[in-house]
């Protein structure tokens, strides 16, 4: 008989069974065990011209080659001091003295370097910087502003905000997470602007995540989240570092995680979700007009079919009469009733819109094609849907994409699914029904332990100025109260 | 406390799926199951019951019809109706009821309660009176124009919301029923195997149709009650029309309510003149001026006359006995005086003056 086995942690187990890393001192051959059977690691041993003798270990698929050769290998050769660490021309280079240090170094894209005479081990920063250059942005496209975003490269990343703002109180701690992708992850935060108890809220919550792997932002994101099982996102998602640096100007802190392009900024509101980069950059009456229409799409991509089957089932009444007529030609020959006619063809349009998400591009062009002809046309033609309802899926598809941020438009499609259930048992009851549960919960969610569904509840007016219209930037002269910045003013001379 | 959230959510979701399915009775109306017609016609059948008609909506292929069921209560026919048809007629979106006249002038106090107190039934139901057989109009124009219903709705809908016709809904109707001395008013049709046609305002007594307005006094109702407008106002008498005619009415009674003088200024222009007039000086287009005035005080005076024959007060004069500080007549005092009420009515029209007009 198979018996569960009593679970022991991932870096419990790899604590025990590399003894305790942390107390042993560094000596060759502990390092040597510890890079065995890795075909990329190597220990190599040099002499230099004053027969001082010097070991160097390194992964070589995690270094730069070039770079050990010129700025390392070479000087060492040559080199006539007592102290060899002091020919090398690399700037990082730290002493270390555990085991466990000289192992983390190592796997990150250090080498280590052991002076035999004087018994001293130090790591010297080589780290391979190739990776994918900086590239625009595919999630959050905008037409004006900038185009660059943020990639795998956390340096890289945190310049691209350096540049935005040039200030020595952008502070950036660095925090390391998962026991076994020891993902570095970095806070910025504007120190003497940014609330200091979201600071120490970030701090504590990274420093509380226990799991192994940390991939992705979004896993960090999960960790660091005050609702779990809430469908929206509590941490803004963000490759663009445009929108970093606003979100720390406002006085936010930002969250960088190595290897992912998406930077977390938080605390946000449910409105967050609904603004664009572009907000900025257009005229304010265009942006106000451009937000409210995002409101108003993300309310006909929720709301759309679930009134269809509501009035369909329930309220005849409230039909218009033209209208009235056409549904009653079109759906007095369909089979299914409105409820499942609208879920089928919603549950269609969401396999095709993952699928065309998971093809390749060109193939992703054919997938539209035949979804668009098979689904819509054919279906009417079989008798499965009607012609409004292929409208008012088509409209409320489109209507979902017209949020910026990604996350909510999935949510919007499974809060969709849940107002279609409740329309079909309770009609507009039902629908009113769901909508004011959302609202509860909106109400009752919060984000960094900030509310969610500020500045409407609890309300703060002068946050009104960016909410539904985007103000002139010339009356948004303090900065969001909800976030309750140290310093309010955005201005620096007194006007 | 997290858990504690998600079950009370739970319950009440579960709460609301199961208590939709608990009503005693259940009421289906999924649109392909249902017939949900846009009027009633209603006249008297043989013997003293009622003959109710209505069209049937169409479906695909499904040509239109008129049912009829001769039934003594208004809701027995609703039953006769679905008795004859395979689709359940619904009455939710029930937009005209159309009474004929002789119903209309026996009271039709009856049927509107019967059709206020059902629930599922709007109050901006339009209700008209028409003379002659309307199903005989219907089942004529079906074999021509399918959706003949929609369109009447239509026609009622866009004058309901610019005037020129009287149109009246239901709510409109018992208001002016149960306040103390007012008339209430509804269209009045004529139909027949070809036509049907808009004759004038239907004066009530209570709820019995006692009089119908001609062409000329139909024109000035509107005039001076209805919407002060008319595109067209020919008078075909002085074989003229004129045209865009805006009315501003002032209405003076006097402390014993003895005497009502009525001021009204008209504006328009002269769209039409059928007879030879030189109307080419100041001089002459006044006296023409003056000639219309003489004619249209004469023919006010004679139809406010007929109204208090009538003892009625469509135009809802009764409003105008309010003073500060003190009520309003009361509903028989006021009948009494308007009875006997001296009319004064003095007209001032001004044509708009022609550019070919020397001074």
């Amino acid at each position: 008989m198979f018996r569960k086995r009593k679970c022991i942690g991932v870096g419990k187990q790899m604590e025990t069974s590399t003894g305790k890393a942390q107390n042993t001192s560094i000596t060759l051959e502990v390092l040597r065990e510890r890079v065995d059977n890795m075909e990329d690691a190597e220990v190599i041993e040099y002499q230099t011209q004053n027969n001082k003798i010097f070991v160097l270990i390194f992964i070589g698929t995690l270094i730069d080659k070039a770079r050990l050769n010129e700025a390392v290998i070479e000087p060492l050769r040559l080199c006539n001091y007592e102290n060899i660490a002091a020919c090398i021309s690399v700037s990082k280079i730290t002493n270390i003295s555990t085991l466990e240090e000289a192992e983390k170094k190592l796997m990150l894209g250090a080498i280590l370097l052991f002076d035999t005479i004087e018994n001293q081990w130090c790591s010297v920063d080589l780290k391979d910087p190739t990776g994918r250059g900086i590239e625009t942005s595919e999630t959050e496209t905008i037409l004006y502003g900038a185009k660059d975003s943020f990639s795998e490269n956390l340096e890289q990343n945190i310049s691209l905000i350096r540049r935005r703002l040039p200030l020595t109180a952008l502070k950036s701690e660095k925090f390391t997470v998962g026991s076994l992708t020891k993902t570095k992850i970095v806070l910025m935060y504007i120190e003497g602007l940014t609330n200091p108890d979201f600071i120490s809220i970030a701090r504590e919550k990274i420093k509380s995540v226990d799991f192994d792997q940390i991939l992705d932002s979004s896993q960090l994101a999960a960790f660091m989240e005050d609702h779990n099982h809430s469908v929206f996102p509590q941490f803004q998602h963000t490759d663009r570092p445009d929108v970093c640096a606003y979100a720390l100007g406002v006085g936010k802190p930002t969250i960088l995680v190595d290897n992912t392009p998406f930077a977390l900024n938080a605390p946000i509101n449910f409105f967050h979700l609904f603004q664009s980069p572009e907000d900025y950059i257009n005229r304010w009456i265009v942006a106000s007009f451009l937000r409210i229409r995002r409101y108003v799409s993300f309310m006909l991509s929720l709301l759309m079919i679930p009134l269809y089957v509501a009035l369909t089932t329930h309220h005849y009444q409230m039909i218009p009469l033209q209208i009235l007529f056409v549904l009653v030609e079109t759906r007095s020959q369909l089979p299914l009733t409105p409820f499942w006619e609208s879920l089928i063809m919603l549950v269609t349009l969401e396999v095709i819109k993952e699928a065309s998400l998971r093809m390749p591009t060109k193939s992703g062009q054919t997938l539209g094609v035949i979804g668009g002809i098979v689904v819509g046309q054919a279906a009417v033609e079989a008798g499965f849907a009607s012609q409004v309802l292929i409208v008012l899926v088509g409209i409320s598809a489109i209507a979902s994409f017209l949020v910026p941020n990604y996350l909510m438009t999935k949510a919007t499609t499974l809060i969709q699914f849940v107002l279609l259930i409740l329309a079909s048992f309770l009609g507009v009851m039902g629908i009113f029904m769901g909508i004011i549960l959302l609202f509860a919960h909106l109400n009752a969610l919060t984000s960094l332990k900030q509310p969610y569904f500020t500045p409407i509840s609890p309300f703060y007016g002068k946050d009104w100025l960016d909410l539904f219209i985007r103000g002139p930037l010339q009356w948004m002269k303090a900065r969001p109260e909800a976030l309750h910045p140290l310093q309010k003013w955005r201005y620096s001379r007194r006007r | 406390m997290k858990h504690k959230h998600t079950k009370i959510l739970f319950v009440i979701f579960v709460n609301m799926i199961v208590l939709s399915g608990c009503s005693p009775i259940k009421e289906k109306n999924l649109i392909e199951e249902i017939a949900p017609v846009t009027f009633w016609s209603i006249r008297k059948g043989e013997d003293e019951n009622l003959r109710m008609s209505t069209l049937i909506p169409p479906l695909v292929k499904e040509k239109k019809r008129l049912l009829t069921v001769q039934v003594d209560l208004l809701k027995e026919g609703m039953k006769g109706f679905n008795l004859k048809y395979y689709r359940e007629l619904k009455v939710g979106q029930l937009r005209m009821l159309l009474i004929s006249e002789e119903i209309a002038k026996e009271g039709i106090s009856p049927l509107i309660d019967t059709i206020l107190t059902d629930p599922d039934i709007s109050k901006r139901l339009y209700l008209a009176v028409v003379r002659g057989n309307f199903d005989e109009y219907m089942n004529n124009q079906l074999k021509m124009q399918e959706d003949l219903d929609y369109y009447l709705y239509r026609m009622f809908k866009h004058y309901d919301n610019q005037g020129k016709l009287t149109i009246i809904n239901l709510h409109q109707f018992m208001k002016t029923l149960h306040s103390p001395a007012h008339s209430p008013l509804l269209p009045v049709f004529e139909a027949s195997e070809e036509n049907f046609q808009y004759l004038g305002t239907g004066i009530f007594n209570n709820d019995k149709l006692i009089e119908t307005t001609n062409y000329m006094e139909e024109q000035i109702f509107q005039l001076i009650d209805n919407d002060h407008f008319l595109k067209y106002f020919a008078i075909r008498d002085l074989s003229i029309v004129l045209g865009h005619v805006k009315a501003n009415v002032h209405l003076n009674m006097d402390n014993t309510y003895s005497e009502l003088k009525l001021n009204v200024q008209l504006n328009g222009r002269l769209d039409e003149i059928a007879r030879e007039h030189k109307l080419l000086t100041r001089d002459e287009l006044s006296r023409f001026e003056s000639e219309i005035e003489l004619y249209l005080e004469k023919q006010t005076i004679k139809f406010l006359k007929k109204l208090q024959k009538n003892k009625v007060d469509p135009l809802q004069l009764r409003k105008y006995t309010l003073r500060p500080f003190s009520k309003p007549l009361n509903g028989r005092e006021w009948s009494n005086r308007w009875e006997r009420m001296e009319v004064k009515v003095d007209y001032d029209l001004k044509i708009q003056p022609l550019t070919d007009t020397k001074n």
